[in-house]
């Protein structure tokens, strides 16, 4: 694939702690027509970079050194709301990738997925669409149950998935692709990418409302 | 630990400076309560001489004592003995000074100091011995033994001892607490650098599957069993991740368990972020269940075929879910298999849920193959 559209190349920043990763995703990014504006090897180093070159895509380790990949995802998108989130992780473990979706990252891949899967999730990223693993809309699942059969008081209303939002995301969770649930569905292919980044966007809505909420219950409001 | 070891640990030395710190106080406030009182009665003695060196020597002592056991190595055998030995001799002196005919002996409530220090340090027994030598004096220099004295010398013999053993107890606990603090700081540390660690190695080894895929030949077979042992030990991180809590031995993480079955080329499992638990042998024949399925798939489609694992949790019961793309089931196949009495998906599959007390769904054709079982979750409440 060619994908050396220079005149508008994508703007990518890595962050990784292990040089060997950081040189090949460097490399392979460059390779592939982007451009790759800094790369940081812990969460102060990447957090001190970002507001200097401001790229449209992070791509982002989870496990570096203090701050974690959590904390940087959370302050990158404070920072800027349009700067788009990668999670590249190699242990994959459930909670931190679930937390990092959760402070705004807008996709993830396991470091064991090949070239072209992390070029074209760059690419998909970089347009606005959300980049959903089968693990991943497999925690996104398990999240919204959880939170609905949590005891809420009246007073926190839970987000609720549509029947036709739990119907998409269950397909991605049984590995189908965009496509072939848009053909089982009968419906387009931006249908199915809006549903799934509804429900993405439900879950970081809630979590920004918990955390506005906990400041407001804890006084960390007044500055 | 022994118990030597109970008495000389860092937190148990602590305790022990602490209470001195405040027998310190205590010294100097019976010491002034002596010197008031004894003053306030100066009318009463035969030997006005005398009480002036008492005093002398209770207000000296009570500066030796506070300086003597302000630091640990001071503490020894000869300051307590001492210390014991300056406040019996001042008990005797008692008659001597005050005519033989006395209610009350010149160092008085000061006799405490020596009574708790011995306390403090060796504990019970300090306090048990301090206690009757000092009743004992008391009430060898007295003509008359009235009710009061008595009290006195039976509060001396039972406060020492319970002084002592309480102090033990706190420089039991402190050093116990130590400990526990310290082994949970190991612990976590320990986990903290398992991560580290785990986390390079996964990395090196999807690096080496990465390239190994893209490089070709040889190399390829390297990436791919780079990529199965990445396998192994992320599900054995999973496994020591998911922590199930104590009370339930029969308990299991369904998760952790179905991730074991996870193949980094071909079979994807999706679960909740949080741990499923379930009786271990329930999560047992789920696991039989998923994996007759994967093998159903390899079997069937192909060995490298990808296949996709979900498992959903519903308060009151379990979705699962196979799915792979190959050419489906064709009609009639499963039913020809159990006529000709071969022991197959029929039975293996739709049995184990069945007894289960689950349902299993079929759904196949030229999309591919779909199994989805719904598991009721017994009992769960009962955990709750």
């Amino acid at each position: 694939m060619s994908g050396a559209q220079s005149a508008e190349a994508i703007r990518v920043m890595v962050v990784d702690d292990h040089p060997m990763w950081r040189d090949a995703v460097e490399r392979d990014l460059a390779n592939a027509g982007f451009e790759v504006v800094a790369v940081a090897a812990n969460g102060s180093e990447a957090l001190a970079r970002f507001p200097a070159v401001r790229p449209q895509v992070v791509v982002l380790d989870l496990q570096i050194p203090a701050p974690g990949g959590v904390e940087v995802t959370a302050e990158i998108v404070r920072q800027d709301s349009s700067a788009r989130v990668l999670i590249l992780s190699a242990s994959g473990e459930h909670a931190d990738v679930l937390g990092a979706v959760k402070a705004g990252a807008v996709g993830y891949l396991v470091k064991s997925a090949s070239r072209e899967e992390l070029v074209d999730a760059i690419r998909r990223v970089a347009r606005g669409d959300t980049v959903f693993t089968a693990g991943l809309a497999g925690l996104v699942l398990g999240e919204f149950r959880r939170m609905s059969e949590a005891p809420s008081s009246p007073r926190s209303a839970e987000p609720q998935l549509t029947d036709r939002e739990t119907e998409v995301l269950r397909m991605v969770a049984k590995g189908m692709t965009y496509k072939q649930i848009a053909q089982r569905l009968v419906v387009s292919h931006r249908t199915v990418q809006n549903h799934v980044q509804n429900t993405l966007g439900k879950l970081q809505m809630h979590n920004r409302v918990q955390l506005a909420r906990y400041a407001i219950e804890h006084g960390l409001d007044e500055e | 630990m022994t118990r030597d070891a109970v008495w000389s640990s860092p937190a148990a030395i602590d305790v022990e400076n602490r209470l001195f710190r405040v027998l310190a106080v205590l010294r100097v406030v019976v010491l002034v309560n002596a010197v008031a009182l004894n003053l306030y009665r100066a009318d009463n003695f035969s030997h006005p001489a005398a009480l002036a060196a008492c005093i002398g020597a209770m207000a000296a002592w009570t500066g030796v004592a506070i300086w003597g056991y302000a630091v640990p190595r001071r503490r020894t055998l000869l300051l307590l003995a001492a210390d014991l030995a300056v406040t019996a001799a001042l008990l005797l002196a008692t008659p001597l000074v005050k005519g033989p005919d006395f209610n009350t002996s010149v160092p008085g409530f000061w006799t405490m100091g020596a009574l708790l220090a011995w306390a403090v340090h060796y504990r019970w027994a300090g306090g048990l011995l301090a206690g009757v030598v000092l009743a004992t004096v008391d009430l060898v220099v007295r003509d008359d033994i009235s009710q009061t004295v008595y009290g006195n010398a039976f509060l001396l013999m039972i406060g020492g001892p319970i002084v002592g053993f309480m102090s033990a107890s706190v420089q039991r606990m402190a050093t116990e607490r130590d400990l526990a603090e310290r082994s949970a700081a190991i612990a976590a540390e320990r986990a903290r650098l398992a991560r580290v660690v785990h986390d390079g190695v996964l990395q090196v080894l999807a690096l080496v599957q990465r390239r190994g895929r893209e490089l070709g030949g040889e190399v390829t077979e390297l990436g791919r069993l780079a990529g199965e042992q990445e396998r192994e030990l992320r599900s054995l991180i999973r496994e020591e991740a998911a922590v199930v809590s104590p009370g339930h031995d029969q308990a299991l993480d369904l998760v952790a368990e179905l991730g074991k079955l996870e193949r980094s080329e071909s079979v994807t499992v999706a679960a909740p972020a949080t741990p499923v638990e379930m009786p271990a042998t329930t999560v047992g024949e789920l696991v039989r269940v998923v994996r007759a399925c994967l093998d159903n798939v390899a079997m069937h489609v192909g060995h490298d075929e990808p296949a996709w694992v979900l498992l959903e949790a519903f308060p009151d019961r379990l979705e699962l879910t196979v799915r792979d793309e190959g050419p489906g089931i064709p009609p009639g196949r499963l039913e020809e298999a159990s006529t000709h009495g071969r022991l197959g998906v029929a039975l293996s599959i739709r049995g184990r849920i069945a007894d289960l007390g689950g349902s299993a769904k079929l759904a196949t054709g030229s999309f591919g193959t779909e199994w989805e079982f719904v598991v009721p979750r017994r009992g769960r409440e009962v955990h709750q």
